[in-house]
C-alpha cells in the first residue's frame, strides 16, 4: 500500500515495510512516473522482507532455521557468500548466526543483565564457521539450535536492490515516458534511515539529508549546499547526497544499564557480550547503502575505537556519543 | 630517558582499511554475477571420523575393525587425509576342500599339527587369526585454478603379509567446474610371508608332521592400476560419474593356504586314497578392468522432499575369466531435527574364473596349468540389505549406526560334483551380519569438551 505526496520540486512516495516508515523521493514532475517508481520500490522491499523475515514461518530464512539441508536460490546464495566474506573480513565480528543471543539479551533500558552462564550456554550455537554452507550446491545446513538472520544487512540490501530496480525501470521505460530526461531521474530511497540514491538530481545537486540528532560533523564529513530536499529538516547536521548510500547503526533508546555500565544493544558475537564504550549511533556514507551499513555496524563493534576504525576506512561519517 | 623513546605500537585491536574488499564483496552481492569462495569447512581444525565395525559370518570369520579418519584443510582446497585401520580377525575360513560323507583330517599350514572336520560340512581352517594395521595418507592441492593433484601413500601390515603402495592423481575442471576429468595411478608392492612357507602349486598337502615342497619362505607381487574418470554435473540436482580402471597384478597371486580335493578316478566321488589334497596354483599375472557408473540425484518432490539417491553400477572383467556386476543403491532420508535414515541395497554377481575347480580327478593336476577351489573365484551372488541411522548434533558432530545383512549363495560346477558329491553342497554358502557405530567430530569440539570437564572439576 503506497501513497504519493507532491512537494515543490519532487514527489515523495510513502509505504511501510521492514518495521519502518519508508520514503521514496523522486526528482520529477511526472506523477505517473513517481507512482510507478514508488510501487517498484515498495514491491522490491516487500519481496525481500517476505523472503528473509524472521517473523514469517513461510520465509526461506525460517525454512533454513528449521534445520536440515536446504537448497537455496542464487540470491540467497549471494547473500550467504556475502555473509561469509564479511565474517572473514571482520574477523568474526559480523556473524549472521549471532541472533541466537536475543534469547538472553533484552535491551529494554532496564538493568536486567543475563548471567554469565546464560550467555555462555548460547555460545555453542553461534559461529558462522560452524554452518555447513556449500556455495556450489548451493546448500546450507544449520546445526541443531543454530539460526541465521539477515537483520544486519537486510534493510541496507533492500535499499540498494530497490535502487537497482528503479534504474532498471527507468532504463526500460525511457522510450514510453514522454519526458526523455526520465532516464536520469534521481531517486532517493529511505528505509527507516537507511538510504540509497540512484544518482544526482536534475539540477546537478544532491538530496539534502539530515541525521536525526545534533552533533558536529567529524573529520572527513562533507558539508553540502543549502537544503534542496530534507528528510529531517529540523535536525541538523545535514549533508548532500548525490550517489551511494547512507546507513546508521545504533539506537540511543536500546540499551541496558547496570552498576554504572551502559550496555549498548550491539553484541560482539565472539563473546556474547555487548560492546561497551561505543558511540550511541554511527552514520556512514559509502558507495552503497550495504557498504555504509556494514561499516557503521563494524564501527560500533569496535566500541571506543569506533572512530579510529572509521577514519581508517576513509569515508564520511558521524558519531553520536 | 626511556620515556622519550618511541614506544612499541600496541597490537592492532581494530581492523585496518577493509573498504576496498568490502566494496568488492558488496558489488558481487548487488549485481549477482559471480560466486565467491567454496565450501566452508571448519578452519584450522582436524575433522575426525571414527568407526567401530563388527562383521560376523555364521560359524566362520569374526572381524572387529576400528577406523580413524583424520582430515584437515591446510589452505584453500589443500588438504591432508589420514586413515588408520586396525583389524582383528578370528574364526574359520573354508580351506578349499569339498565336504564329504566322512570326517576329513587336514594338516595345519605350519605342518606341525592336524585338524579334523566333521562329515557333510564345508571343511574350515580354524587357525585363521590375524591382526592387521593399515595407514593411508593422502595430500591434495590445487595446482592451477582448474587443476588439482593428489599424492598418497599406504602401508598395511599383517603378521604374514606386508603391503606398501603409492598413488597419485590429477583432475581437471572444465566447463565452469561442471565437468571434471581425472587421471590416477597407483603402485603396490606386497610381500607374503605365509606360515609354513610358500607351497609349490599342485604339490600335495603332506600329513603332519611333514615337510611340504616350498618355493621359498616369502613371495612378492606387484599391483599397478590406472584410472580414468569423468564427472559431469547434469544440473543442480544430479551428477553423473563414469570411471574406467585397468589394473595388472604380477607375481605370487596364489593363496598359500588354499587346497583342492582330488577325487579317485572311479566316478564314486570318493577322495583318492593317497594324498587327497593338493595346493592350488594360479597364474602369475592378472589383468583386470572395471567400468563404474554412478549417479547422485537429489529429489524435490512432496513425498521424497530433497532427499538424495545414490546409485552405482560396476562391471568388472579380467583375463582369468572372472566377470562381475555390482549394483548399489543408497537413499538418504533426512528427518526432522538432525536425524536421518539411509537404507542400502547391494547386489553382486560373479562368474567363475576359467581355472576354478571345486574338485580335481586323480591325475588331472598333471594336465592342468592352473586350478583353484577358492570360493572367491567361483560363481556366486551376494545380496546386502542394510540400514544406517545418523544423528547430527549441534555444531556438526555426527553419530551413526549401521546394520547390514549379507547373503552369499554359490552355484556348484556340475562337472565337479561327481558320484557321492551330488548329495553335497560344494560351494560354501554364507550369511553375515555387519554392525557399525561411527562418530564424526571436529578437534575443536574435543578441546571444548575437555575444557568444559576441566572447568567442572577444578
Amino acid at each position: 500500500m503506497t501513497t504519493l505526496e507532491q512537494r515543490t520540486h519532487y514527489f515523495v512516495g510513502h509505504f511501510n515495510a521492514m518495521a519502518s516508515h519508508c520514503e521514496v523521493l523522486i526528482d520529477t514532475y511526472n506523477k505517473n512516473l513517481a507512482q510507478q517508481i514508488t510501487d517498484v520500490v515498495a514491491h522490491e522491499v516487500t519481496r525481500i522482507e517476505h523472503k528473509y523475515s524472521r517473523y514469517r514461518d513461510s520465509s526461506l530464512l525460517q525454512r533454513i532455521n528449521r534445520g536440515g539441508t536446504v537448497q537455496v536460490d542464487s540470491e540467497t546464495a549471494q547473500l550467504l557468500d556475502y555473509a561469509n566474506q564479511l565474517f572473514q573480513l571482520s574477523e568474526g565480528r559480523f556473524d549472521i548466526t549471532s541472533g541466537v543471543l536475543r534469547r538472553a539479551w533484552h535491551f529494554d533500558g532496564s538493568s536486567n543483565i543475563p548471567s554469565k552462564n546464560d550467555v555462555k550456554a548460547l555460545l555453542p550455537f553461534i559461529g558462522w564457521d560452524k554452518v555447513m554452507w556449500n556455495t556450489h550446491a548451493p546448500q546450507i545446513k544449520l546445526a541443531k539450535g543454530m539460526e541465521i538472520d539477515f537483520g544486519g544487512i537486510g534493510k541496507e540490501y533492500a535499499a540498494d536492490r530497490a535502487a537497482y530496480s528503479v534504474l532498471a525501470l527507468l532504463t526500460s521505460q525511457s522510450s514510453i515516458v514522454t519526458d526523455n530526461t526520465a532516464q536520469n531521474t534521481s531517486v532517493l530511497i529511505n528505509l527507516g534511515g537507511d538510504l540509497s540514491v540512484t544518482g544526482p538530481r536534475t539540477n546537478g545537486e544532491g538530496w539534502q539529508v539530515g541525521i536525526g540528532a545534533t552533533l558536529p560533523p567529524q573529520k572527513g564529513a562533507q558539508t553540502g549546499p543549502p537544503p534542496v530536499g530534507t528528510l529531517h529538516p529540523s535536525s541538523p547536521p545535514s549533508f548532500t547526497v548525490t550517489h551511494g548510500g547512507i546507513a546508521t547503526s545504533g539506537d540511543a533508546h536500546r540499551f541496558l544499564e547496570k552498576d554504572g555500565v551502559r550496555y549498548s544493544h550491539v553484541i560482539d558475537p565472539r563473546t556474547g557480550w555487548p560492546v561497551v564504550g561505543a558511540p550511541a549511533s554511527v552514520t556512514v556514507h559509502a558507495d552503497t547503502c550495504t557498504d555504509a551499513g556494514m561499516l557503521s555496524t563494524l564501527a560500533l563493534l569496535h566500541g571506543p575505537d569506533a572512530e579510529d576504525f572509521l577514519q581508517a576506512q576513509d569515508v564520511p561519517f558521524w558519531c553520536l556519543k | 630517558m626511556s620515556s622519550l623513546k618511541p614506544s612499541q605500537p600496541p597490537p592492532p585491536k581494530i581492523l585496518g582499511n577493509i573498504r576496498r574488499q568490502l566494496t568488492a564483496a558488496t558489488c558481487t552481492l548487488l549485481t549477482c554475477t559471480s560466486h565467491a569462495s567454496g565450501l566452508i569447512a571448519s578452519g584450522d581444525n582436524w575433522k575426525i571420523d571414527s568407526a567401530l565395525l563388527l562383521y560376523a559370518e555364521r560359524d566362520r570369520v569374526l572381524l572387529a575393525e576400528g577406523v580413524l579418519h583424520l582430515s584437515k584443510e591446510i589452505d584453500d582446497d589443500e588438504y591432508i587425509n589420514t586413515r588408520i585401520v586396525t583389524d582383528v580377525l578370528t574364526g574359520s575360513s573354508p580351506n578349499g576342500a569339498v565336504p564329504s560323507n566322512t570326517p576329513q583330517t587336514f594338516t595345519n599350514p605350519s605342518g606341525n599339527s592336524t585338524y579334523t572336520e566333521p562329515a557333510n560340512k564345508t571343511p574350515l581352517n580354524h587357525t585363521f587369526k590375524d591382526f592387521r594395521n593399515a595407514v593411508n595418507v593422502e595430500w591434495g592441492a590445487p595446482l592451477t585454478r582448474d587443476l588439482r593433484g593428489t599424492l598418497g601413500g599406504n602401508i598395511s601390515r599383517e603378521y604374514d603379509y606386508l603391503s606398501t603402495g603409492i598413488s597419485a592423481s590429477l583432475s581437471q575442471d572444465l566447463n565452469q567446474h561442471n565437468t571434471t576429468l581425472s587421471l590416477g595411478g597407483s603402485w603396490n608392492e606386497d610381500i607374503s610371508n605365509p606360515v609354513g612357507g610358500v607351497p609349490v602349486g599342485f604339490t600335495v598337502m603332506p600329513s603332519a608332521p611333514a615337510i611340504k615342497a616350498l618355493s621359498g619362505s616369502d613371495a612378492n607381487k606387484t599391483i599397478k592400476e590406472l584410472l580414468l574418470g569423468f564427472t559431469q554435473v547434469i544440473n543442480r540436482r544430479s551428477l553423473l560419474q563414469l570411471n574406467y580402471s585397468r589394473g595388472q597384478g604380477d607375481g605370487y597371486l596364489t593363496d598359500p593356504y588354499k587346497i583342492i580335493s582330488v577325487l579317485s578316478n572311479d566316478g564314486s566321488g570318493n577322495l583318492r586314497t593317497i594324498n587327497p589334497y593338493i595346493y592350488e596354483n594360479r597364474p602369475r599375472q592378472r589383468i583386470y578392468n572395471s567400468v563404474y557408473l554412478k549417479s547422485v540425484y537429489q529429489f524435490n518432490t512432496p513425498l521424497l522432499h530433497e532427499n538424495v539417491l545414490n546409485m552405482s553400477y560396476r562391471y568388472f572383467w579380467d583375463d582369468w575369466g572372472v566377470q562381475s556386476d555390482t549394483v548399489d543403491m543408497r537413499l538418504r532420508f533426512d528427518l526432522e531435527g538432525g536425524h536421518y535414515l539411509q537404507p542400502h541395497f547391494r547386489y553382486y554377481q560373479q562368474g567363475a574364473a576359467d581355472f576354478y575347480r571345486q574338485t580335481l580327478i586323480d591325475g588331472e593336476e598333471i594336465t592342468l596349468d592352473y586350478a583353484s577351489a577358492d570360493y572367491r573365484l567361483g560363481r556366486f551372488t551376494t545380496k546386502t540389505i542394510g540400514l544406517k541411522y545418523g544423528y547430527e548434533f549441534f555444531n556438526g558432530a555426527e553419530i551413526n549406526f549401521r546394520v547390514e545383512f549379507i547373503n552369499q549363495n554359490g552355484k556348484d560346477r556340475r562337472q565337479d560334483a561327481v558320484g557321492l558329491l551330488r548329495n553335497q553342497k560344494l560351494f560354501p554358502d554364507n550369511e553375515a551380519l555387519l554392525l557399525q557405530g561411527g562418530l564424526s567430530l571436529d578437534s575443536d569440539m574435543i578441546i571444548e569438551y575437555v575444557a568444559r570437564i576441566y572447568h567442572k572439576l577444578f
